[in-house]
């Protein structure tokens, strides 16, 4: 077929102008891609200096034939259903090997019902992992827990093994250098590193700034 | 004009306007699936943003909730994904351009969803949905686009955040060329069934274009014999 005259004419400056919307599409598109990448990647705050030792103060009881595995929960951070996930796969591979508990966080001031959710049932329905609410994050505090998802593992004779997160990234099921690390201690007593990033929500209110401006102080 | 010629010259007729036909069912069918298309682009939108509402509506920093990236990211990346796709399968469907853009950006949807969705091994299943429809054009050219794009993505993340593309940390080397398979795998059903599909349209437009040329000549003869008989 033949174009017109006229569409011959048009076709120079109806180009120009897809090529400009097509590159300022593309330059959106990787845009979006980017920023994803960087907020699915950027780990949450994390205390530096967990209690190495498990602490006499905590109302929490250890299993002294097993290790010990807490997990800090927001219960409506829709990241930690990711590490959920995850905390069933591990405890499906080492429930002989490890005690877990998942702590839903409930923050000052929160009221009754706030720590029901999905996430708390999603928790509770994992075989062998006990579930209770930490009251005012009271336990997470004195874990130094900051953000959700933050797991400790600590031996049979309450050393910490290891402290960090089991996800890859925000939300992301799947293999995480967490697990790992995990992994191998309980099965080898050594991993390459004894801490992971954490991705979930910050547990507690105007906790985000205030991390950064000040270390954790162990208690 | 001998018998010979006016044979060769009737052909030529008949394989141009074969041509003709071919082309012309190529085209209705090029602007048709880039119209099913921009309906798609626009359900996979609002899809998004439903998934993203559904997975992870709310980020928190202890009682305090807000809007969650993810929902920003499905209304407003989006939006601008499928954005050129819907206003050049408006503005101008059938153009060739305007389905390499699409399969582009239907490839770059499966990438987004697979975010959305935390990564669920289940949205992986988009993308070959996605080369299913994209075969729809009985263009090999798209689907060789579509499947670049999926290739480069899988490379960039591959390197920059392999647990994204593979579920694991430190997969083997080859792991790409495994993903690559299956693609490859499907691709050269799609192809296959596209050329064969082709082929069909081939034939369906020299028979059509057969029977123009009976009819129009058994309208000539019948016109003759009628100012004959008239005359």
């Amino acid at each position: 077929m033949v174009p017109s005259a006229e569409a011959l004419s048009n076709r120079g400056p109806a180009a120009a102008r897809w090529l400009i919307a097509g590159s300022l599409w593309l330059l959106a598109v990787a845009g979006g891609f980017g920023a994803l990448l960087r907020y699915a990647s950027t780990p949450a705050p994390q205390d530096d200096a967990p209690p190495g030792q498990w602490p006499a103060a905590t109302a929490l009881t250890r299993s002294d034939d097993r290790s010990q595995l807490l997990l800090f929960a927001h219960p409506h951070c829709p990241c930690t259903r990711a590490s959920v996930a995850e905390l069933a796969r591990l405890m499906g591979r080492f429930h002989d090997r490890l005690d877990a508990r998942v702590l839903v966080v409930q923050p000052p001031g929160a009221g009754d019902g706030w720590a029901d959710s999905a996430l708390r049932e999603r928790a509770s329905a994992i075989p062998g992992v006990r579930v209770s609410i930490d009251g005012d994050g009271v336990e997470a505090r004195r874990f130094g827990a900051i953000a959700s998802g933050t797991v400790l593992v600590y031996d049979a004779s309450g050393r910490l093994l290891f402290h960090g997160g089991i996800t890859a990234s925000r939300g992301h099921e799947g293999q995480s250098f967490g697990q790992q690390r995990i992994a191998s201690l309980l099965t080898t007593g050594k991993a390459d590193s004894d801490q992971a990033p954490v991705f979930g929500c910050v547990l507690f209110d105007g906790e985000t700034s205030r991390a950064r401006r000040q270390p954790h102080v162990d208690s | 004009m001998s018998t010979a010629d006016w044979v060769t010259a009737a052909t030529d007729v008949i394989v141009q306007r074969a041509n003709e036909r071919l082309e012309a069912h190529r085209r209705a069918l090029f602007e048709g699936t880039d119209r099913l298309f921009a309906w798609l682009m626009a359900g996979q939108w609002l899809f998004g943003i439903l998934v993203a509402h559904f997975f992870s509506p709310y980020g928190w920093e202890g009682k305090v909730k807000t809007v969650h990236f993810h929902v920003w990211v499905a209304v407003l990346l989006g939006g601008a994904l499928s954005s050129l796709p819907i206003a050049l399968a408006l503005l101008r469907p059938g153009w060739w351009v305007t389905r390499h853009v699409i399969a582009a950006s239907q490839m770059l949807w499966s990438a987004l969803l697979i975010h959305l969705s935390g990564g669920r091994i289940e949205t992986h299943f988009h993308v070959f949905a996605s080369l299913g429809i994209l075969a729809f054009y009985r263009d090999w050219r798209v689907l060789g686009t579509a499947t670049t794009v999926v290739i480069a993505d899988h490379l960039a993340r591959g390197i920059l955040w392999p647990e994204s593309v593979y579920g694991i940390v430190n997969p083997e080397w080859w792991r790409f060329l495994e993903h690559a398979f299956w693609v490859v795998f499907a691709l050269a059903f799609l192809i296959w069934a596209g050329r064969k599909s082709l082929r069909e349209m081939e034939q369906i437009a020299e028979g059509g274009a057969q029977l123009e040329a009976l009819a129009e000549h058994e309208w000539r003869r019948t016109s003759v014999l009628e100012r004959t008989a008239a005359g």
